[in-house]
């Protein structure tokens, strides 16, 4: 097996094979970090290119794209506070207050070298593990996939900020978003209002670009009169003199972390139809729960960037099993790479490493030289990168917003979603000004759909509802959820009354 | 006002320079009513350069998934008539039509041109313990309704079922899987017992991961000449989804014509031929006269399809 990579890592490393992968993920880089623009469809722009190339060659770019797009988002996020892609969502909870504090290029750094280093665990558990891991995933029957929803929507509790209950009709608000429209059996609108452009439901991309970059904009905007540029404390040589070797310590320095949020992730990517938004919104749920001081989290800690970062690149490593093991596309991107796998006649399935060696471990090989052209390319961008945080705000906020239009536009070609795009701005900076945490709200908007389709099909497949609980997994799923809740509940109310306690101190 | 007056002018006069301009003057979309990497995503991305190489404009193609493909469907009906936004159909817009899970039906469109054709085959997980569909039909039998079925409701994956179930008088249970991707993942884990597939998934079988039952062609598919025919066995049943591209209603008939002679010139294209056998797909090509008369005897037939099965909402 060994030499069989050996041989694909000197194969891929030829020029042949090296230059789409590096345009590839310049091309990922670019529009994971163009909010709006998501790693889906950066990938199907890159399609038609490779039609002309050899298979290896169209699924090295294609690879490059899946990896420089992962770790792209994390600039937009730590920078402006807009999640570049949904996976880099939970990169602002923490990125975003590192940069503003005057220190945007260790936030942009230490989320780039975690992206290497839990992309590289990801490819480590990709290359070892696949057979087992395969194994496991296909355990996963729709009352464990209902399980697994349950738990990750039970880290709403986990990231609601000061108030308990607001926090839970945030989550709420975003779980009724998903209802809207036809119900995905049998086509039964609800909540459409006789509006028939509601009754295709709402993309889940527009929301998310409305809340988090509208919202983000707009209580930028209102501080009239403060910080004309987003960080003013940043001089533009600063920005480029961080010590990799710091940031490369403050990431390996936390071992367990990074390989817990590596393993989150690459188990979230075998699993299909999660993705690397809710990976990263797992991880950083953990490294919360297992840090010392969680309070800190969301104040530009190092750990809620690495655990985000880390996690949503090994979590592609992680879909790349799926397609590896199986044939089977785990999330829209793999989907569309086994898409050009068939229109190059390659048949995929589970013989496809048996046939298809010297592809199956250029892929292998291709993922893994992927990351460290990732962090070449960013790197020689970020001195560029890191003026958008002196450009002020005035010119900076109007490109933003274009962008986020245009890529709300792009994603379907169709003007309906941009209407989106400004009803969930509007809804954002309500809640926002309201005091909801939009976090958990998103995380409902992530989840509602696969709960409930899993829910039908468990009951369709068989009407006893004690399954859930006694089939092992989805127990076990289960158990975690109710353990979760309530940790982070004790973890809440500890930190209230602790901040209860210093204001008493205080008079 | 004076000054939205002439702008409002300005932009008539450009839009009149724009309907007297040669179609088509900028790029033309193509709605795929399923996510990327789907069946009829595979079949229609290397159509679409060809379609480009002939019609003299970029052809984007838009994937609009939801909602049993309704949703895409819908928003190819509500675009303006002047071919510029074309619609990737197969069988599914009479099944989903008459099960009442889309208001969108075939007459919301003009016919273009068929492209191709895919047979079902009926496919079984590793997990279940029959070795064909002998086996099949007597557990069947013996535990009427029991037997699972991952299908997208309304659509073709459950009418083809649904004809098997007739045709030999049993009953099955179905779930709702939609699209092909989770469909496979369900059924390789045993999560469900049966599926309507085709022979892209033959890998799988070689594997031992999948099992074929039986093929719903006329003749043995030479590319897996071990996999019975339904109607062998017994069972009356041939059906294949067949995938075309239709234009909103009111389409200029010259327009029509030119789409139709560029469509005719991209499904003639060996390389089309060429992609479309690896993908266990027939070429099937029908000029605008052929293909609405063929679209007319199809909707009727799935009309009595879905009558016959119980499923008419309509």
């Amino acid at each position: 097996m060994f030499d069989l990579l050996g041989t694909a890592l000197v194969n891929v490393a030829q020029v042949k094979y090296l230059l789409p992968l590096f345009f590839g993920t310049l091309a990922g880089v670019v529009g994971g970090a163009l909010p709006g623009v998501t790693i889906t469809m950066t990938i199907i722009v890159v399609l038609p290119f490779t039609f002309g190339l050899d298979p290896l060659q169209g699924l090295a770019a294609m690879t490059g794209v899946y990896v420089g797009g992962s770790a792209g988002g994390l600039i937009t996020a730590c920078l402006i506070g807009i999640p570049g892609t949904p996976s880099a969502i939970a990169t602002t909870f923490d990125g975003h207050p590192m940069a503003k504090k005057g220190e945007p290029g260790r936030a942009v750094w230490l989320g780039v070298w975690a992206s290497f280093f839990g992309g590289l665990l990801g490819g480590a558990f990709l290359i070892l593990a696949t057979g087992p891991l395969a194994k496991f995933a296909l355990q996963f029957g729709p009352w464990e996939f209902f399980s697994l929803f349950v738990f990750a929507l039970s880290m709403v509790a986990g990231l609601v900020e000061s108030s308990l209950a607001k926090g839970l009709v945030s989550g709420g608000l975003g779980l009724i978003v998903t209802i809207l429209g036809s119900d995905p059996v049998m086509g039964q609108k609800r909540l459409t209002l006789g509006i028939p452009f509601l009754e295709g439901g709402i993309d889940f991309l527009p929301v998310l670009i409305g809340v988090f970059a509208f919202a983000q904009i707009m209580s930028e905007v209102e501080r009239m009169g403060g910080a004309e540029k987003l960080a003013d404390a940043v001089d533009r040589s600063l920005g480029l003199a961080v010590s990799h070797l710091k940031v490369i310590g403050e990431i390996l320095g936390r071992p367990f972390l990074l390989l817990w949020v590596a393993f989150i992730g690459v188990v979230i990517g075998v699993l299909p139809a999660i993705g690397g938004s809710a990976a990263s919104m797992m991880a950083y749920d953990q490294a919360k729960k297992l840090s010392k001081h969680p309070q800190k989290f969301g104040s530009g800690v190092p750990e809620g960037i690495i655990a985000s970062e880390a996690s949503n690149n090994a979590n592609v490593g992680g879909s790349l099993v799926t397609i590896m093991a199986f044939g089977i596309p785990g999330d829209a991107v793999t989907a569309v790479m086994l898409g050009a796998l068939t229109i190059h006649g390659i048949q995929s399935g589970p013989l496809f490493i048996l046939q298809n060696p010297e592809l199956a471990y250029g892929i292998f090989a291709a993922y893994l030289l992927a990351h460290p052209l990732m962090v070449l390319i960013i790197g020689l961008s970020t001195s560029f990168m890191l003026r958008i945080v002196t450009v002020p705000k005035a010119v900076l906020f109007p490109v933003v917003l274009v962008l986020c239009v245009i890529g709300a536009y792009a994603l379907n070609n169709t003007m309906s979603n941009v209407y989106v795009l400004l009803a969930f701005g509007l809804i954002g900076y309500a809640m926002v000004k309201g005091g909801f945490p939009l976090a958990p709200f998103i995380l409902g908007v992530i989840l509602g759909d696969q709960i409930e389709i899993n829910l039908i099909r468990a009951i369709m497949t068989d009407a006893d509802p004690w399954l859930f609980l006694t089939r092992p997994i989805s127990g076990a799923l289960i158990a975690l959820s109710v353990a979760s809740v309530v940790f982070a509940i004790w973890q809440h109310y500890r930190h209230q009354s602790k901040v209860a306690g210093d204001s008493e101190t205080d008079f | 006002m004076k000054k939205l007056a002439i702008a409002l002018t300005g932009f008539a006069l450009l839009a009149t320079a724009g309907a007297f301009a040669a179609y088509p003057d900028r790029p033309v979309k193509l709605i795929v009513p399923w996510p990327a990497g789907g069946d009829t995503d595979n079949i229609f991305r290397p159509y679409a350069p060809l379609l480009q190489k002939h019609i003299g404009q970029t052809v984007v193609i838009a994937n609009v998934g939801g909602a049993s493909g309704t949703k895409g469907a819908k928003e190819a009906k509500d675009a303006p008539p002047d071919g510029y936004t074309l619609y990737a159909v197969h069988d599914y817009i009479h099944s989903t039509y008459y099960t009442g899970v889309s208001d969108v039906n075939y007459t919301d469109f003009e016919p273009i041109c068929m492209i191709s054709s895919t047979a079902s085959v009926l496919t079984a997980s590793p997990k279940t313990p029959w070795k064909d569909w002998a086996g099949l039909l007597a557990d069947a039998k013996a535990r009427p309704g029991q037997i699972s079925v991952g299908a997208t409701l309304g659509s073709t994956s459950h009418f083809f079922p649904a004809l098997i179930e007739k045709a030999a008088g049993i009953k099955f249970k179905y779930v709702s899987y939609e699209g092909l991707a989770p469909r496979m993942n369900a059924i390789l884990g045993g999560h469900t017992d049966l599926t309507d597939a085709n022979m892209t998934q033959k890998g799988k079988v070689e594997a031992g991961q999948l099992k074929f039952i039986a093929i719903a062609t006329e003749k043995r598919s030479p590319e897996m000449p071990g996999v019975p025919t339904l109607k062998e066995l017994g069972v009356n049943v041939v059906y294949d989804v067949n995938r075309g591209v239709l234009a909103p209603k009111g389409t200029p008939a010259d327009v029509l014509v030119k789409l139709e002679s560029s469509c005719a010139a991209a499904a003639k294209e060996p390389a089309f031929a060429d992609s479309m056998k690896k993908q266990a797909t027939d070429v099937r090509y029908m000029g605008r006269k052929q293909y609405a008369d063929w679209l007319k005897g199809n909707d009727d037939l799935n009309k009595t399809l879905a009558k016959d099965l119980g499923l008419l909402k309509r």
